[in-house]
């Protein structure tokens, strides 16, 4: 989380902008261009609600046109058939998007990616289509100059560019609450890697479904008060193809996930567009089109995330902190593992998890046959095996990530049987993942605290919990450092900061250590043995087999799906059938160390 | 044949590679061992040049690689059977192996060739029409090694046959690959789990760890190193 | 009074226009298909490669002499091929500029971001090109009309007085998409350079270590996709007024048509298409004619909820 100072700051620039704007344009004595100036806020309205799903989720909606002409008309028939003040009217238009949000969301959520978007590119089609047979093709909003403040109808076109940028104050603080507390950062992780997200503890469904209402009552918005403006309403207007390509283009252009980059987007291609229209629209019709097009390509292939990142990171790069150039000092000295308790206490261990009889079989192969193992509180359970043992697998469903074709599985106690995988995880079973995805733009802190939301109900608890989290595996000093910043023995440790920031009870590695250099290896060690230490029980997958006969307590191993062995490090390298798993049936006969 | 001189291959922050040298002369049979993650396929790739080196040199018969596009490489004569047998699933056995035999004179021969194709793997000729997708693990095996030998390459690369195949079929895969290195004279570098078959095999060996060459030699000087075990096992 | 032979005629004609503008369809579905099952990418431009098939043919015809050449029976169809020809160069030009920095093996690495960029990218190609083609050929609706565009063979006698008309142009429409279409299954299925476009898209890394250019069948398949789709474009002139946003009705039929296919299957794309088009048909009995239109989204929208992998296809991504 950005520093109070540092938020207060951001907020006075977007206010003093959205004050210089006003002051600006209202200088401009064209009536023309005080409309072009009104609908500026409008579209970077629509462009924070697209934002605010659609930037931070990466689900791409081509459809937020559907929310934006259910506003327009909810507001002109209000107006039209029952004389309802536009101000009501927006407040209608909100509801209605925000419904429209909650109706669509729920059965297209199950889709991802393409047939996600497909989906919504469908939905403000074919509503245009139904509109225009229900036979609102073309309404008029009725004047009504007697009483303007009351219904909204002004001579003088700079009150609309009051009341819309107004409106977008609104729309950009919502985003701004949303960027800076666990909704944005919970969007982002489910941006990230969804599977991870959920091992964390966070319920993608229920984020998305939030998001896309809150984004569709902001673009119901949006529409009422573009009825308002125009003061005629055609379905294509509202409902086509380019009002969703409009709302796209200005925040790619502008910036993804950027509270800022709607406003650029808005700011420079509206203006232009519709100046290129006024002035060479009558010569070359669709020159607005045409440049909005070559805006997004440009964009696309030079600044892929768009122009405000592009220019922030170029700031960035003459400044690297010497905190980031100086590499992280680590202990050296090898590491090897504290004195076993006698071996008396290690047999009275409670078992903290017990699965058995776990089967897994993809598409006719098994990947794991009839696996049963224990891990008991408090110790550190290294699973071991050739390649393609089925170890990750196994992983997976003491995750919750896949359901066990047969088998059980019990956690302290209760049974995890179909429970999804951000309920195991709030249950207390913590899981890194081999490939780590970072939160690039973000910092360490940002990163790791999506791992305390579940366990924090308050903002302010997650963080600390996170900073906790930070200083277990020695990084607090980098809790400001941008993560693209971070080395990969650094981005492994940020991903067990993640796991561990809800202090689960039991925590799942997997493969950590892959990739790590000798003394990082070691570092890795140490930490992972103090979390022992406190109290943590770890479950860990390692290939590295100098570093797992050192960490761990016991070894099973696992080949071709079946646990051949199960015991302590010393007697399990000896065991014939895990020296034949790995090196293969004859190696006895020639081996003679 | 092939001198790998020094290289280094990174990607994604990881160091997969670091000072790897290896030699293999024409109609040898080397094997590469080593524990998971230590950059067996990540050497294979560089070979083949699906992944850039970021130091040293590769040479295939003289020519340096560095300046041949990937699927040039293979027109010269490296064949590369990758890593979880990657068929082209949609596409019948026929076609597979047809797609393998990509050079000229792989296809002025390519009677020929399937007919020696068939001969070492029988199992699959009934299924010529069926996709691939559709065949067992050891089948499928054997439609990408055929696949590997129907452009009648000169370097065979095959990267860990057996994984994932139970023990009688991989021995069987096993033994047909010892058959083609002997029968056509083929130069062979195999990347193989199970260490002891490949040592046996081989006639040279390196056992990469952690992205380094950590011992290599003959297969009485491997077989006998304590090392061997130590890198896999740990102890 | 309503006869049984006046519904038979009714439905029978909406039969033979279904099954012919289906056809058609299905050949613009393929295009489609070619491009998303080579690349995995969502192209938003389909449509205006439509666009520019009809305006092509037109100019080619009319502007270029075909049409003084070869007479108005056989040059629109002539002029319509050569049209054909240099949308596909067209095509590879824009994969090789544009598309080919985000698709492919390169974008592996940045997962979905890499698709993000390309549904961006081919969304700004759209609005240049319809725009682009307001600028250049103006807004007025043109056709390419053929003496056969008025005359029909009459089918009667079969039942009372049912009488059906087989639309001459439609039927020509139909026979050359169905040449069409079967070239291009010849050409994917049985030809060398058809198994190597099917094996980059099956598995872009193994394809190389067949020594294939998976960047360069790539802009081949998208290049044929584009010309595909804009012969199509073509046939349908003959029968249907364009002008340089008729893309936009086109690319929902294609979506529905290839998601109802099943998105691997190029085989699928034109069974889908086709029966998009007897569904927009046989829509004429049962809905007003506002809503034919939005019956096409909501069967669309009823496909992706329900059956996202439609009739043939395999890989889907569903939560």
């Amino acid at each position: 989380m950005k520093t109070e100072h540092h938020l207060r700051k951001e907020t006075l620039q977007v206010v003093v902008g959205l004050l210089a704007y006003i002051a600006i344009t209202c200088t401009v004595r064209d009536s023309y261009y005080q409309l072009i100036f009104s609908l500026v806020p409008v579209w970077a309205m629509l462009g924070v609600a697209w934002n605010i799903f659609s930037g931070y989720s990466g689900l791409v909606s081509f459809g937020h046109a559907a929310f934006f002409g259910l506003g327009a008309f909810v507001v002109t028939l209000l107006l039209v058939h029952f004389g309802i003040t536009p101000w009501l009217g927006l407040l209608a238009a909100g509801a209605l998007g925000g419904l429209a949000g909650l109706l669509i969301g729920l059965p297209t959520f199950r889709l991802r990616g393409l047939y996600f978007s497909l989906a919504m590119l469908a939905y403000p089609l074919a509503l245009l289509y139904v509109f225009e047979w229900l036979g609102w093709r073309e309404i008029t909003l009725p004047m009504q100059r007697v009483e303007p403040w009351k219904f909204m109808q002004f001579d003088d076109q700079r009150i609309y560019i009051l009341i819309g940028t107004g409106l977008l104050g609104l729309a950009l603080l919502v985003n701004r609450r949303i960027a800076r507390t666990r909704f944005g950062l919970s969007l982002l992780a489910i941006k990230q890697n969804e599977l991870a997200a959920q091992g964390a503890g966070i319920n993608p469904f229920v984020w998305k479904l939030k998001a896309l209402v809150l984004s569709a009552t902001i673009a119901g918005i949006a529409g009422g008060f573009y009825a308002v403006i125009l003061l005629i309403v055609t379905p294509s207007s509202v409902f086509g193809m380019l009002v969703s390509a409009k709302a796209m283009t200005v925040v790619l252009f502008g910036g993804v996930a950027h509270v800022v980059g709607p406003l650029v987007g808005a700011l420079v291609l509206i203006p232009l567009g519709d100046f290129l229209n006024a002035e060479f629209g009558s010569r070359w019709p669709g020159i607005q089109g045409v440049v909005y097009g070559l805006a997004i390509i440009t964009v696309v292939l030079v600044a892929p995330q768009g122009i405000v990142p592009k220019i922030s990171e170029m700031l960035r790069r003459g400044k690297r902190t010497a905190l980031v150039r100086a590499p992280m000092h680590l202990d050296a000295s090898p590491y090897s593992r504290s004195p076993a308790p006698a071996e008396a206490t290690v047999t009275e261990r409670v078992t903290l998890l017990d699965a058995s009889g776990l089967t897994k079989v993809f598409g006719g192969v098994a990947a794991v046959t009839e696996v049963s193992l224990t891990i008991k509180r408090g110790e550190i359970l290294g699973i071991i095996g050739p390649n393609g043992a089925g170890k990750t697998t196994l992983f997976n469903m003491l995750n919750g990530l896949i359901p066990p074709d047969t088998g059980r599985i019990i956690f302290d106690g209760r049974s995890l049987d179909h429970l999804p995988p951000h309920l195991v995880c709030r249950a207390g079973i913590g899981r890194t993942f081999q490939v780590v995805r970072s939160f690039a733009r973000l910092n360490l802190l940002d990163n790791v605290v999506v791992g305390a939301f579940s366990s924090h109900a308050a903002d302010a608890d997650a963080y600390r919990a996170a900073r906790l989290a930070l200083t277990r595996v020695g990084m607090l000093d980098y809790a400001e450092i941008p993560a693209t910043e971070l080395t990969i023995l650094q981005l492994r440790l940020m991903e067990l900061a993640r796991a561990i920031a809800g202090e689960p009870e039991l925590l799942l590695l997997d493969e950590i250590l892959a990739g790590l250099g000798a003394e990082e290896i070691e570092y890795m060690l140490k930490v992972i043995d103090q979390l022992n230490r406190d109290g943590m029980t770890v479950g860990i997958i390692e290939h590295t087999m100098h570093a797992m006969v050192r960490l761990a307590d016991r070894l099973v191993v696992l080949d071709h799906g079946v646990v051949i062995a199960d015991g302590a490090p010393a007697s399990v390298t000896n065991d014939d059938r895990v020296i034949e798993a790995y090196l293969g049936k004859r190696w006895g006969k020639h081996a003679t160390d | 044949m092939l001198q790998i001189n020094n290289i280094a291959v990174s990607y994604g922050g990881l160091t997969a590679l670091t000072n790897v040298t290896m030699q293999i002369n024409s109609g040898q049979f080397v094997a590469i061992v080593g524990p998971n993650g230590a950059g067996k396929s990540t050497l294979f790739k560089a070979i083949s040049g699906t992944v850039p080196i970021t130091q040293g040199q590769i040479t295939f018969e003289g020519q340096d690689l560095s300046n041949v596009l990937a699927a040039d490489r293979a027109t010269l004569g490296i064949a590369h059977v990758p890593e979880g047998r990657q068929v082209f699933k949609n596409m019948s056995v026929l076609e597979n192996l047809e797609m393998g035999a990509h050079t000229l004179a792989a296809r002025r021969s390519w009677r020929k060739t399937l007919e020696l194709i068939y001969g070492l793997f029988p199992q699959i000729v009934t299924k010529q029409k069926q996709l691939a997708g559709t065949l067992s693990g050891g089948e499928q095996q054997m439609v990408a090694i055929g696949r590997g030998i129907a452009s009648l390459p000169r370097l065979l690369m095959l990267d860990e046959p057996s994984m994932g195949l139970s023990p009688a079929i991989a021995d069987q895969i096993f033994d047909l690959i010892e058959q083609i290195h002997k029968e056509q004279g083929l130069t062979v570098l195999l990347v193989e789990q199970r260490v002891a078959e490949a040592f046996e095999a081989c006639d040279y060996g390196y056992v990469l760890d952690s992205g380094r060459v950590t011992i290599q030699g003959d297969r009485t000087t491997l077989a006998r190193d304590g090392k061997v075990k130590k890198a896999y096992l740990g102890m | 009074m309503i006869h049984g032979w006046m519904i038979a005629e009714s439905v029978l004609q909406a039969l033979y226009t279904g099954v012919v503008v289906g056809a058609v369809y299905g050949l613009m579905c393929v295009g489609l298909a070619l491009i998303f099952s080579v690349m995995r990418v969502v192209n938003f431009a389909q449509g205006e490669f439509l666009m520019l098939g009809m305006y092509g043919s037109l100019i080619v015809f009319s502007q270029l002499g075909i049409g003084a050449l070869l007479g108005p029976y056989l040059g629109p169809f002539v002029a319509n091929i050569i049209a054909a020809v240099v949308i596909y160069l067209i095509g590879c030009l824009i994969y090789q500029v544009l598309l080919g920095r985000v698709t492919g093996l390169r974008a592996v690495g940045a997962e979905g971001e890499g698709h993000y960029a390309q549904l961006t990218l081919t969304l700004g190609l759209s609005l240049v090109l319809q725009n682009g083609g307001m600028m250049v050929f103006g807004a007025t609706p043109q056709t390419l009309r053929t003496p056969l565009s008025a005359k029909a063979f009459e089918i009667s006698g079969f039942w009372d007085e049912a009488t059906i008309f087989l639309n001459q142009a439609r039927l020509v429409a139909f026979g050359i998409a169905l040449v069409v279409i079967t070239l291009v299954g010849a050409f994917i299925h049985y030809t060398r350079q058809g198994k190597m476009l099917r094996a980059a898209a099956d598995n872009p890394e193994a394809a190389t270590y067949m020594g294939i250019h998976v960047n360069r069948a790539h802009r081949m398949a998208f290049g044929a996709g584009a010309a595909v789709t804009a012969v199509a474009g073509g046939l349908i002139a003959t029968f249907y007024p364009f002008q340089p946003y008729v893309g936009i009705e086109f690319v929902i039929i294609m979506y529905a048509g290839v998601v109802l296919g099943g998105m691997g299957s190029v085989v699928g794309a034109f069974w889908g298409g086709m029966t998009i088009g007897l569904v927009q048909q046989m829509a004429t009995f049962v809905l007003p004619t506002q809503l034919q239109n939005a019956a096409i989204f909501i069967v669309f929208l009823l496909i992706i909820l329900l059956r996202p992998q439609g009739l043939f296809g395999r890989n889907v991504e569903r939560a």
